[in-house]
């Protein structure tokens, strides 16, 4: 076949700026959204850090917290912004609003999104989202307690904080915030099937790309679900419909008699239907960056790329038929235990091979223990615990005594709190010297990378004991109500626990420091050069860094191989980039 | 047969391929089918918790046929109304079609004269619901309750039926804006598949209504 | 080096720290002794995994550090090594599911000579039913709920009126007889859970869920909520005793019927001002947290409240009296009964009105005074 034209892409018409607003504010270049949505999230994750750190106070020091003046209501406020900003509006945003449309253009040999302008206005919409959240601060009643998964009825009655005003800005930001990621997610969906360059099939693509997408496609799937709950809930706060609603006597709420008939549990099957394939939109990134960071640390391909490639898609299609795992004690029909139990420990299998393959890629390899390379591989092995206990959880009957404790706490940080954040760093660290032209500082680096690492470590590994023991979770005192020990909270639970809430204020003291190396590094660090890491990937193959509007010259960059030519024998480099052609 | 393993071939090299997956096919075409994969799950999903609610409320379900009946010429006659919107809805899908024909023929002044048609049977669509809504409301059905049993029943038509009109009346507008910018020679460059795409949208929100009537009328 | 030393004391570290933390399953006081077993068979397939993937990672970090002179190797593919890990990692699999099924199939099967008994959660307390002699519950509907029926026991049902009603939060159950216990809510979810039992469920408003278990060692136990259900989540506990056949009997025996309760309700005479109060508080729901017959839930019982003496949480005391009632409905938080916990919400002025107030307080003292001090107003 001769060789293909790229439709529209050689002739796309990209807006140029004019002014500082329209370069860096209603700016339609996919680096600069990148970077807006990575800012935004990071910014409102450290609300979510700060608000950690109250709940860690009054977990770890009961008294002091209380006398601090966290009441129950601050408390349950903090756990249920701290969990649904991680979740959504950082690890969801970052991950695909930064990372993928950072990468996607670049690694694919794009010029840009397909449509820049919905592009932009992705962004501002989940800009909107957040400040919709956050209002939920200043509005009457404060922002919602109702758990992060918002689980009606006690979402819209009394007796939860935040019925005014909370529960409704958190269903509102929701909503908005899928608009938001319907625009993004249509654009990066569609630039990975349509605008790859010449030469870029799929099966060449990087694993970063194949995760993203993956993850995308789920969303724009699983996200549905998620609105119309929303939707229904909000029917049933404001014009009390009931949806989720049955009959209800509530020594709180006046109004709940007004309700009858409803289904809460069709809440939480709508809710874990998204909220199942949710974890696998962060996670399917975060294996994918880690592959990559992995391979080109490690000056080596990754291992069983083609295998990589189909646990992603087994791992996104079978995340669709496990949802109601998350309800084994829900009271759902018990029968139901076996399908979910059977579906969930196979997809164990897919995600086992994924742990495989990134260990056998350090076998024999050429390991240069870079920052983002430290991440890398505290990623693996934090994974592992979190995938392992999953086992325990996904398994109907050894869920039982173990659900609504600590040890459901401590694997779903692992496994989806502190795993995906380490690849994010590692992915900051890899990438920073592209979109900055700049190395970022080593030394604060490595600071920040063991004081995190160890930290998080011993912050979740003992939690996982106190869920054997029995000690509940989203409990604001586990000592007060009982008035003394009890066999579920013995005395060396509430040292232990005082002790985690010291290592969580220090590890998150250490995340300022990551912020301060980011700025600085912005203008003392060392020059990078094009491609400090010897990495194959287009983005690393730029005619400018960082790439000015538009990524590449006069002409789309070539593809000839696929992204993981490290040391291949014979070869005088210790690797060969994507656009290199092969030699006759 | 042969035919058939020709077409999987087909495919299999379009997947294995580099730059499009899709051959042929452009930008703005993808994005429309995957963007209306995804509003599929969201009907779906509203069709599905419907179905889920009616079982399992305590209340008997109101009787369609009767709750849906409008008095033409002294008689009860159930779905009557619905039969005419249907009928309205499926004729503006059979102008979309010409209209994408027209598009494709080049033929810009039938293009636009039929997307406007499209667009004014729409618009009739939603007037209709509009009537349709305001006789119940009269009659004393709201989303939290309703003369003849379980509350859900108003709760999620209005839902369900606001959302697709919703989508109604934003494909009219979406309509118009295309039939302007095709007038005033925005897509002259192009083969005019925008008007394939905002076909696709339209044929998408009557396959929808389909649904809905067959679940809310029918059942 | 350093990551490689990193992950051997990580793996090293938790092998230890599960052999020498005091932090393990609390014993066992139900027949699900399988439960532990699953978890046990997950735990090492579980551990003996992480121990072989940590120590991998450990040695290829320090055999294969970067050195100048060395390569790497160049292997994107061997079938034969992933596929034998993919059929290896599902035998694996397939051994923690089948255990986990079987004992699955055993928890949702109840066994033919259960005895049923029902857990009625509600914010942010637990009420307990038995069916009695008949051995047939009565029927209930939440919309019969009211201070005098807190079960919403339907009047009309021949079969509640032996109903055991037991509205505290405290049970007793007979050793080695299995029970089903049927959980339904008024208000939220809620989860009945007891550590030792290992065995939980949702309490779901609007339906009736179960599990089974048969208690099989004497003691006294803690009953948790599991699952979230408010401001008080944390305060609902209730005390689950195991006792011998005999002991429960006397102990079921002292409990009063619904007939009884019935019985036991003389209407009061109460002032107009009081009556209306007594209203008030059944709309606004102080008996949910406020007894009246001295049980302590989740606020201080009203059970001969005025004129009495309270023990604050700062270590003062106070005298009920009206502008302490007040106070304690308008900023609760202020003078805090010692043991109580604060999640009693500041009823303002746009919740309850001034007048309900008083009335509230007419209520209270002709309620709750002393016999003789009521007798001589």
């Amino acid at each position: 076949m001769a060789q293909a034209e790229i439709p529209y892409q050689e002739s796309m018409e990209l807006h140029h700026p004019h002014s500082w607003v329209t370069k860096y504010w209603y700016s339609q270049d996919h680096k600069v959204i990148a970077i807006q949505y990575g800012i935004t999230a990071m910014a409102v994750g450290l609300v979510a850090l700060v608000l950690s750190w109250i709940m860690r106070m009054q977990i770890g020091f009961p008294e002091t917290g209380a006398a601090w003046g966290i009441t129950p209501d601050i408390y349950y406020q903090s756990i249920t912004m701290h969990g649904m900003i991680m979740v959504i509006y950082l690890l969801t945003a970052f991950l695909l609003g930064s990372f993928g449309n950072y990468l996607i253009p670049l690694m694919l040999g794009a010029r840009d999104m397909v449509f820049p302008f919905v592009n932009m206005i992705s962004y501002h919409v989940y800009l909107l989202s957040v400040i919709v959240l956050l209002l939920g601060y200043v509005l009457p009643g404060g922002p919602t307690g109702a758990g992060w998964t918002l689980y009606p009825p006690q979402a819209i009655l009394s007796g939860t904080p935040g019925v005014d005003w909370g529960i409704i800005t958190m269903l509102g930001s929701l909503a908005i915030f899928i608009v938001a990621f319907t625009m993004g997610g249509l654009n990066y969906v569609t630039t990975i099937l349509q605008a790859r360059t010449r030469g870029m099939t799929l099966m060449r693509m990087p694993l970063s790309v194949w995760g993203i997408f993956a993850a995308t496609v789920l969303g724009l799937l699983a996200f549905p679900a998620l609105f119309v709950s929303a939707v229904m809930m909000l029917l049933d706060k404001l014009i009390h419909t009931s949806f989720f609603m049955p009959a209800i006597a509530s020594a709180f709420d006046a109004a709940a008699t007004q309700y009858d008939g409803g289904s809460p549990l069709l809440f939480q099957h709508l809710f874990w239907f998204f909220g199942h394939p949710e974890v696998y939109i962060v996670a399917l990134p975060a294996f994918g960056v880690v592959s990559d960071l992995l391979s080109v640390h490690a000056r080596k391909n990754i291992f069983g790329y083609r295998m990589m490639v189909w646990a992603i898609v087994a791992i996104g299609v079978l995340s669709f038929i496990v949802w109601a795992h998350h309800m084994y004690v829900a009271g759902m029909h018990p029968y139901f235990g076996f399908f979910f139990a059977t579906t969930t420990l196979i997809i164990a299998v897919p995600t086992a091979i994924k742990v495989y393959n990134w260990t056998i890629t350090l076998w024999r390899a050429n390991i240069k223990f870079t920052v983002p390379m430290l991440f890398a591989i505290s990623f693996v092995i934090t994974f592992v615990v979190g995938g392992l206990t999953g086992l325990f959880l996904g398994n109907v009957i050894v869920d039982v005594p173990l659900s609504d404790t600590y040890f459901v706490v401590a694997h779903f940080h692992m496994v989806m709190g502190v795993s995906p954040i380490l690849v994010i760093f590692g992915g900051i660290y890899h990438w920073y010297p592209k979109i900055t032209g700049r190395m970022l500082n080593d030394t604060i680096g490595k600071w920040h990378f063991w004081v995190t690492a160890i930290g998080t470590y011993l912050i979740y590994f003992p939690m996982h004991y106190l869920g054997f023991v029995g000690t509940p979770r989203r409990y604001y005192d586990n000592v007060l109500a009982s008035g003394g020990e009890s066999a579920f909270y013995p005395e060396s639970a509430a040292l232990l626990n005082a002790g985690i809430s010291i290592t969580a204020f220090v590890v998150g003291a250490f995340q300022f420091l990551f912020i301060y190396n980011l700025v600085v590094s912005y203008w003392r660090g060392r020059e990078a050069g094009p491609n400090p890491w010897g990495a194959t990937s287009l983005e690393w193959r730029t005619p400018q860094t960082p790439p000015i509007h538009g990524n590449w010259g006069d002409q789309l960059p070539t593809v000839h191989r696929w992204a993981y030519d490290f040391s291949v024998p014979g070869e005088k480099e210790d690797f060969i980039p994507q656009d290199v052609p092969r030699q006759a | 047969m042969a035919e058939a393993s020709a077409g999987h071939a087909t495919i299999i090299q379009d997947w294995a391929s580099d730059v499009t997956t899709f051959k042929g096919v452009p930008w703005g075409k993808a994005m429309m089918w995957i963007f209306l994969l995804s509003d599929t799950f969201i009907f779906s999903i509203f069709l599905t918790s419907y179905m889920t609610v009616r079982a399992t409320t305590a209340e008997p379900w109101p009787n369609a046929s009767e709750v849906f009946s409008l008095m033409a010429f002294g008689h009860s006659v159930p779905l009557l109304l619905i039969a005419i919107m249907t009928f309205d809805l499926i004729t503006s899908s059979g102008t979309m079609a010409l209209a994408v024909n027209y598009g494709y023929r080049r033929d810009k002044r039938k293009a636009i004269f039929f997307i406007c048609a499209t667009a004014f049977f729409g618009a009739v669509f939603v007037g209709m619901q509009m009537f349709e809504w305001y006789k119940l409301i009269s009659e004393g059905v709201r989303p939290w309750g309703n003369p003849w049993g379980a509350a859900q029943f108003g709760s999620c038509f209005f839902m369900i039926t606001g959302f697709h009109g919703l989508h109604v009346s934003a494909g009219v507008v979406y309509l118009l804006i295309i039939a302007y910018r095709l007038h005033k020679g925005v897509y002259d460059k192009t083969n005019f598949e925008i008007v394939e795409i905002v076909g696709l949208y339209w044929h998408f929100v009557d396959l929808v209504w389909v649904f809905i009537f067959a679940f809310f009328y029918l059942w | 080096m350093a990551v490689a030393i990193f992950l051997l004391v990580l793996v090293v570290g938790s092998v230890v720290f599960t052999f020498v933390s005091p932090w393990w399953f609390t014993d066992i006081a139900s027949n699900w002794g399988t439960i532990d077993t699953t978890v046990l068979i997950t735990f090492w397939v579980c551990g003996v995994v992480f121990v072989a993937v940590g120590l991998f990672m450990a040695y290829s970090t320090w055999k294969f550090r970067h050195q100048e002179d060395s390569r790497a190797e160049y292997e994107p593919e061997n079938s034969r090594l992933e596929w034998a890990l993919t059929i290896v990692t599902t035998i694996g699999v397939a051994l923690m599911l089948a255990p986990g099924l079987i004992v699955w199939e055993d928890y949702v099967n109840v066994p033919d000579d259960a005895q049923e008994f029902e857990v009625l959660a509600k914010q942010w307390t637990w009420a307990f039913r038995f069916p009695g002699e008949d051995g047939k519950f009565g029927t209930v509907h939440v919309r019969n709920i009211n201070v005098d029926n807190p079960f919403g026991m339907n009047p009309d049902d021949p079969n509640g009126a032996d109903d055991v009603l037991i509205n505290r939060n405290e049970v007793h159950l007979p050793i080695n007889q299995p029970f089903k216990a049927l959980l339904r809510s008024n208000d939220v979810l809620h989860d009945f859970w007891v550590p030792e039992i290992r065995a939980k469920m949702d309490a779901v408003p609007g339906m009736i869920t179960y599990f089974w278990f048969e208690p099989t060692k004497v003691g006294k136990y803690d009953i948790l909520c599991a699952e979230l259900c408010g401001r008080g989540h944390y305060t609902m506990r209730g005390e689950f005793f195991i006792d011998t056949q005999e002991d429960f009997d006397s102990w079921l025996a002292a409990q009063p019927t619904w007939e009884q309760m019935q019985a036991g309700i003389s209407p009061k005479v109460y002032s107009a001002l009081a009556r209306r109060g007594r209203e008030v508080a059944d709309t606004q729901g102080c008996f949910a947290c406020h007894s009246l017959d001295g049980s302590q839930v989740v606020g201080p019982t009203w059970q001969g409240l005025w004129g009495s003496e309270r023990q604050l949480t700062d270590g003062s005391s106070v005298t009920v009296d009206e502008p302490y009632i007040i106070e304690s409905i308008r900023e609760p938080a202020v003078q805090l009964v010692e043991g109580f916990a604060p999640v009693m919400i500041p009823y303002g002025a746009d919740l309850i009105s001034d007048d309900d107030v008083e009335a509230l307080v007419a209520y209270l003292r002709e309620e709750t005074s002393p016999e003789e001090e009521a007798a001589e107003e």
